[in-house]
């Protein structure tokens, strides 16, 4: 109830053109630079403050015509990250590189078999190799596809406070089928259902999901084991102290780096889109060709 | 030997394949029942194991986000602090956690109660930021969303610890109780009604009085200038368990006690007061009488009240009898010393 009634609220909230943030910043701080900073008492004064600042933002709107041609839209945004994530055929070995994904951990720690994932040593860090990398992205990003397109259920976990609205936002790009855990993953979960949903959900709804993603899997070994326990297909950011083995489709990048997550949780979202947007279309075509055949079955016995 | 071990395997039928390998000509006569796929979970926070909190603090966030952008569009955040000091203190009463609870129909720890909480105080934030500056449409929006988590009794609940406000009744008659030592005063004031011109008082007011003499013929008086039209004085009555103050107060200081708090109002002669008072003994119920007018006159004439309070007229005097102790004659007096 509350949910909806929230969206329903504010989805119609002015949503004018978005301003360049720092260029915001300093307006508002120049707009109330001078200002003699009394506290605003009247509604009148309240509306000469929002308008004063309005002026200030107009102006530098009307100039910015005359000078650089670059825009918020064409221009890199921090949000972009998450926001604009690149589809799983345009992903580029410089994205890869440029989001941090090839730094390992220390060369102490390196699990002997992600040896053939490491690209080198480099100031006692291990490099991760991009070029195994990009492809296993591409071959994760085809597994969430295949499984989305099929009807498949999908669950992104990324259990740290900066993973979470990166989860979150790739549940809602992908739409349907998918779930999202950005808190402790409760052991038990898959193993235990019974217990944690109820012997009627347990009985009644899929429970067990298609397809687990893992933004960071050294935290949730217990997630990893009832995935292996129940046949879950995993896919998993695997850093250089991590087995490979321990997933089915190992991603070998970095999973302390936020741009990394946002990178790959993106890559695999719009993957599982376009799998949801496919099946889609196919049940679509079935119920056409259901409708033709009863339709047919109809019109048989008349003829007869 | 191959020979021996298949015909010992051709005799043992019942023999289970470590692989669970299904010869393929035993399938030929399965038929495959297509089972109707299982419902999918709902809510995508299914698989937290805490679907309605989550879902909840989910949609918290969405409504601050779209807050959020909705302000800074309206060049209302980031405010500098010169004007965030000029926006009222809220005044917030959300469910307690065994209502929030009950309202999600999930088991609410405190530090996840917390959790909601402050995203409930920082959404009301954003509300009194719109309201002062006067988009309404918003205000009332997130308003709209906050009353969800708001308790019932809001009004009660901010108004406890405070004193009821003094009601009036239908012919404009307020009631206040005054109490000192073992006395308690219950008293009604009444607006004296003046008498209009043109109809004769009956009442017990004291006659207009008759114009002042003319003591010298001055130049006013020359100019024809005649003196103003008598003010009409009205008389305060005052009846303490139906009996007129002079006679059930026969000390003058119990009288000038409570006469005092319209004395120092300016009220005299605007109320009338009758009050009923019951315990205790001439001061008493002279200074239980008193607290009760005071607050009547605070209640009737609010921009009395500071003055009554700096005047310490509305304040209920604490001191009460101490009570006498073993050991002692009184509560304070002690029995004369004896050396042996």
């Amino acid at each position: 109830m509350s949910l909806s009634r929230v969206r329903l609220c504010l989805a119609a909230v002015a949503r004018s053109s978005r301003r360049t943030p720092c260029i915001a910043a300093s307006a508002r701080h120049l707009s109330t630079l001078e200002a003699e900073k009394k506290p605003l008492e009247t509604q009148e004064e309240w509306t000469n403050f929002q308008l004063k600042r309005e002026e200030y933002q107009s102006l530098i709107d009307y100039f910015s015509a005359y000078g650089s041609t670059q825009t918020r839209n064409n221009t890199f945004q921090p949000h972009h990250s998450l926001h604009r994530p690149p589809a799983p055929s345009n992903v580029t070995l410089s994205a890869l590189m440029a989001s941090g994904a090839h730094f390992g951990h220390s060369q102490s720690l390196m699990n002997p078999n992600f040896m053939p994932y490491a690209y080198g040593v480099r100031a006692g860090i291990t490099v991760i190799d991009l070029d195994h990398t990009l492809p296993l992205l591409r071959r994760a990003a085809n597994v969430v596809r295949g499984v989305a397109a099929k009807g498949g259920t999908i669950v992104f976990v990324g259990t740290r406070p900066d993973l979470r609205p990166i989860v979150r936002k790739a549940a809602e790009r992908v739409g349907e089928r998918v779930y999202h855990v950005g808190e402790k993953w409760l052991p038990g979960t898959l193993t235990n259902k019974i217990v944690m949903f109820g012997a009627e959900a347990a009985k009644s709804e899929q429970v067990v999901p298609d397809l687990v993603i893992l933004l960071n899997p050294i935290p949730n070994v217990h997630a990893i084991r009832e995935c292996a326990i129940e046949h879950v297909p995993t896919i998993g950011i695997i850093d250089s102290n991590v087995d490979p083995r321990i997933v089915m489709y190992p991603i070998p990048a970095n999973d302390e780096n936020t741009r990394t997550a946002e990178l790959i949780a993106g890559v695999l979202s719009i993957a599982g889109r376009e799998g949801v947007a496919l099946y889609g279309e196919e049940r679509a075509k079935r119920a056409i060709r259901t409708e033709r055949l009863q339709r047919n079955r109809e019109q048989m016995p008349e003829r007869r | 030997m191959n020979v021996a071990k298949r015909m010992v395997n051709a005799a043992v039928r019942s023999r289970s394949y470590a692989t669970m390998y299904v010869p393929p000509a035993s399938l030929e006569n399965v038929v495959v029942r297509r089972q109707t796929p299982k419902r999918t979970p709902e809510s995508p926070n299914f698989y937290t194991g805490r679907a309605a909190y989550f879902d909840q603090v989910n949609a918290l966030e969405l409504a601050l986000q779209h807050t959020r952008s909705a302000l800074q569009t309206l060049q209302l955040l980031p405010l500098p602090s010169f004007v965030r000091e000029s926006i009222p203190p809220g005044h917030h009463v959300w469910l307690t956690k065994l209502g929030l609870t009950e309202m999600l129909n999930a088991p609410l720890t405190t530090s996840r109660y917390r959790r909601l909480l402050g995203l409930l105080n920082q959404l009301d934030n954003y509300r009194r930021i719109a309201e002062v500056a006067g988009v309404e449409g918003l205000a009332s929006r997130v308003a709209d969303v906050l009353e969800i988590f708001e308790r019932e009794n809001k009004e009660a609940f901010l108004a406890r610890g405070k004193r009821k406000p003094v009601e009036f009744d239908e012919y404009g008659r307020s009631y206040t109780v005054g109490r000192r030592k073992e006395s308690a005063a219950r008293v009604w004031a009444i607006a004296v009604q003046k008498q209009t011109p043109d109809a004769p008082s009956a009442s017990t007011e004291d006659q207009p009085l008759d114009p002042l003499p003319q003591l010298t013929p001055t130049i006013t008086s020359a100019m024809g200038d005649s003196p103003l039209p008598p003010t009409e004085i009205t008389s305060t009555n005052v009846l303490i368990n139906n009996i007129p103050l002079s006679q059930f107060f026969p000390l003058p200081a119990d009288r000038e006690r409570v006469v005092r708090p319209l004395k120092i109002a300016g009220l005299v002669g605007a109320y009338n007061i009758f009050a009923l008072v019951r315990g205790g003994g001439t001061t008493g119920q002279s200074g239980a009488i008193s607290l009760g007018i005071a607050k009547a006159l605070a209640a009737h004439v609010p921009d009395v009240e500071p003055l009554l309070r700096r005047a310490k007229l509305l304040r209920r005097d604490p001191r009460m009898a101490e009570r006498k102790k073993t050991g002692r004659a009184k509560a304070r007096k002690a029995y004369t010393w004896v050396k042996r």
